[in-house]
């Protein structure tokens, strides 16, 4: 029997036409299977147009500022969250970096922040919220000309080409708040004593408050400060004694849960005697269980009861995301709003470079923020602010009673403090005046 | 130089297509073998009688041992998979546990406290599980947890009854804390890469096995192609179970979104309270 027949006109077997005939085959289903079966295989490297781009967090996430710091850093990533949904910046999504600062301000957060400048190669960096922080990352931000922006507010007396600074200064705070204070509005009180932590921050404020009172014939009654972990401040009765008619409190932390609560027991009423706060927003009073504090007053650049369309979808987001009993505040408020502000000018400038986003923040980019329009003076690189007033009312939350027709601009350098000094980016920076000598 | 964390990227294509990557691969490499390398190896036992048989007695040995290679793996990739899912239930158990002993607090502490565990669910959902999916060990959490413990650890209790919650909240968080830990160590848990060398080579010297067959070609497709589509089918399953918090075929982070859910929505009950 002939296995295999002969094709005359081919030359061919029919063992070769059965091989090439499945090599043909095995070839024609590998090309019609390929797209199934590698269809998948692009889901292997995320389609985008560019790199992502990495920003960094740096805020205190363990330590005894972790309470405080946290919700910036929460805040921080939900807005990074929203504007990778949105399709990223310039094509690019971004990857957030967190470090923890530990709440070492002078030894732990400088680190970091070399870390993630010069490990990670971060466009920009949110972060810190004290004072001792933001000055101990500062030289390492100008060193490697990193850009941070901080969100909180301070006590001035400072410029720095590498940072964004987004919180209020004094003039667009505890100034106003006095103004306020005098004001009809206010109940026109002549006698204030003025209270603060035992801290760099408050000791300045207060010294800038004492110059600003100066002319405007209203007595300083009294003076003291609270140490800054001390919870029981037991001072009600020392300023009861100088009669005043406002107190001015810019004293942080637990101490103002002991204040509210002695000078209630002082048998003083809001009526009577309020006292206006610096440092007490919605955070603050969730910490009071009782009502002590209901009828006193508060002076910051948001509030959580602000009655706008932007603030309400902030705040939903917020809550939906961390659950319903969460707060926001002002430094919260003006983390997120960073976030944006870094888009619009990374926008504005087509670029990540810091020094072109900083053209662009100087060249007038705004981000419609919750609390209201965020833009940054290019002279100071300090964030133009708007001031309210709010009296505590019930479930610990404010009511507004007093907001400023406009946005107020940064003076880190109030010249009845700081003589001759002075700050203007767009032509030579910091001019530095007579040494002020800051008595501790 | 080849990468082999490469090998991990199959975890990131969906298991349908990847079976059928696999499983297809080992039929297409077996019809490809039958063209251009099954007459080489005829050349070995051809023409001589009886030759099926010893092939097949060669198989049927070789089989018994692969094929219990391939079951033990099974089983083990099987059990590893159900070890990590309870490993995850018990943390998130251990973290609802928590979360309760957490709101009996005294005011803020309860509220601090209850924010910092719900931080770490949300975290723990949104950003360590997609890390994990890539088999990178999340950090994030530990900044969370060390927050937490710290805050718990800075009540000082006045009454009895506070001593007795802090001691039980404490114990609590050490199981929980445990649980984490074990999940953390999964991350990375799988079947090591010289067991792999050993599956693969196999499932060679099976195919060349098969090869060696003599019989009709048209038979050899279909049944050596059968033969390994199975044999292809196996090793999709050991890769897809290995690995357990990877790829599609993976543990979720379920038992995490349920618990996060209940503690949402408590917080807006209290909110109502």
């Amino acid at each position: 029997m002939k296995k295999n027949k002969i094709d005359a006109a081919s030359g061919l077997t029919r063992r070769d036409c059965l091989k090439q005939g499945s090599g043909s085959f095995a070839l024609a289903s590998m090309r019609a299977l390929a797209p199934l079966v590698f269809a998948g295989c692009s889901e292997l490297i995320p389609i985008s147009n560019a790199t992502p781009v990495r920003v960094g967090i740096l805020h205190s996430q363990t330590g005894q500022m972790a309470m405080s710091e946290n919700p910036l850093r929460d805040i921080e990533l939900m807005a990074i969250e929203e504007i990778n949904a949105a399709g990223g910046i310039l094509g690019a999504q971004i990857d957030p970096v967190v470090e923890d600062g530990a709440s070492r301000a002078t030894t732990v957060f400088p680190k970091r922040a070399k870390k993630l400048l010069s490990e990670s190669k971060v466009a920009v960096v949110f972060g810190c919220l004290t004072s001792a922080a933001r000055k101990a990352v500062l030289p390492v931000f100008e060193e490697s000309n990193g850009l941070l922006f901080y969100p909180a507010s301070y006590e001035g007396n400072e410029s720095s080409r590498n940072i964004i600074y987004t919180g209020s200064t004094p003039n667009q705070q505890i100034l106003p708040a006095i103004d306020w204070l005098l004001s009809e509005a206010g109940g026109s009180r002549r006698r204030i004593f003025l209270i603060g932590s035992d801290d760099v921050h408050q000791r300045i404020e207060n010294i800038i408050v004492k110059k600003y009172l100066q002319d405007k014939s209203v007595l300083v009654v009294g003076e003291t400060y609270v140490p800054l972990s001390q919870k029981d401040t037991g001072i009600a009765q020392d300023i009861r004694k100088t009669s005043p008619d406002a107190v001015l409190s810019t004293v942080t932390g637990d101490s103002n849960l002991s204040l509210y609560n002695e000078w209630a027991a002082a048998d003083v009423t809001a009526e009577q005697v309020p006292v206006v706060a610096i440092n007490v927003g919605e955070d603050e009073l969730r910490r009071m269980r009782s009502n002590n504090a209901k009828g006193h007053f508060s002076a910051r650049s948001y509030f959580q009861c602000l009655n706008t369309d932007a603030n309400k979808k902030f705040i939903d987001r917020f809550q939906q995301e961390h659950g319903y009993d969460r707060i926001t505040d002002e430094s919260i408020e003006a983390a997120y709003s960073s976030v944006y502000l870094w888009k619009a000018a990374v926008e504005k400038a087509g670029s990540f470079n810091v020094d072109k986003v900083r053209e662009a923040l100087a060249s007038g980019v705004k981000f419609e923020g919750p609390g209201g329009e965020l833009r940054i003076d290019p002279k100071t690189q300090h964030a133009y602010k708007r001031f309210y007033i709010g009296r505590v009312g019930k479930n610990r939350q404010f009511e507004m009673v007093f907001q400023s027709a406009d946005t107020i601009a940064p003076d880190p350098y109030p010249q009845s403090v700081f003589p001759g000094w002075s700050c203007d980016w767009t032509n030579g920076g910091v001019k530095k005046g007579a040494e002020v000598k800051i008595d501790l | 130089m080849f990468d082999y964390n490469q090998i991990y990227r199959i975890y990131d294509i969906p298991s349908w297509k990847l079976a059928l990557a696999i499983s297809g691969g080992f039929v297409l490499f077996y019809w490809v073998g039958c063209l251009f390398i099954r007459p080489f190896l005829r050349l070995f036992v051809r023409s001589r009688t009886g030759t099926n048989d010893v092939v097949g007695y060669v198989l049927s040995c070789f089989c018994v041992f692969y094929g219990l290679l391939l079951g033990l793996i099974a089983v083990a990739a099987y059990q590893n998979f159900g070890e990590v899912d309870k490993n995850v239930s018990r943390e998130a158990v251990a973290l609802r546990a928590l979360y309760q002993d957490a709101n009996a607090y005294p005011h803020p502490v309860d509220q601090d406290l209850c924010w910092l565990l719900r931080d770490y669910t949300l975290y723990v959902i949104k950003y360590a599980w997609p890390l994990q999916k890539k088999g990178i060990i999340p950090d994030g959490g530990r900044v969370r947890v060390t927050a937490f413990h710290e805050r718990l650890l800075a009540f000082e209790p006045q009454t009895r009854g506070q001593e007795i919650l802090q001691a039980e909240t404490l114990r609590q968080f050490n199981v929980f804390f445990e649980a984490r830990r074990m999940r953390l160590h999964s991350v990375t848990t799988g079947i090591p890469a010289v067991m792999w060398y050993v599956v693969l080579i196999g499932a060679l010297i099976n195919i060349a096995i098969v090869w060696m067959f003599e019989m009709r070609f048209l038979t050899h497709l279909l049944l050596g192609g059968m033969l390994v589509f199975f044999l292809g089918a196996m090793i999709f399953l050991i890769a897809a179970m290995d690995n357990p918090l990877r790829g599609e075929v993976s543990v979720s982070s379920e038992a995490f979104e349920l618990v996060y859910k209940s503690m949402l929505e408590e917080s807006n009950l209290e909110l109502e309270d």
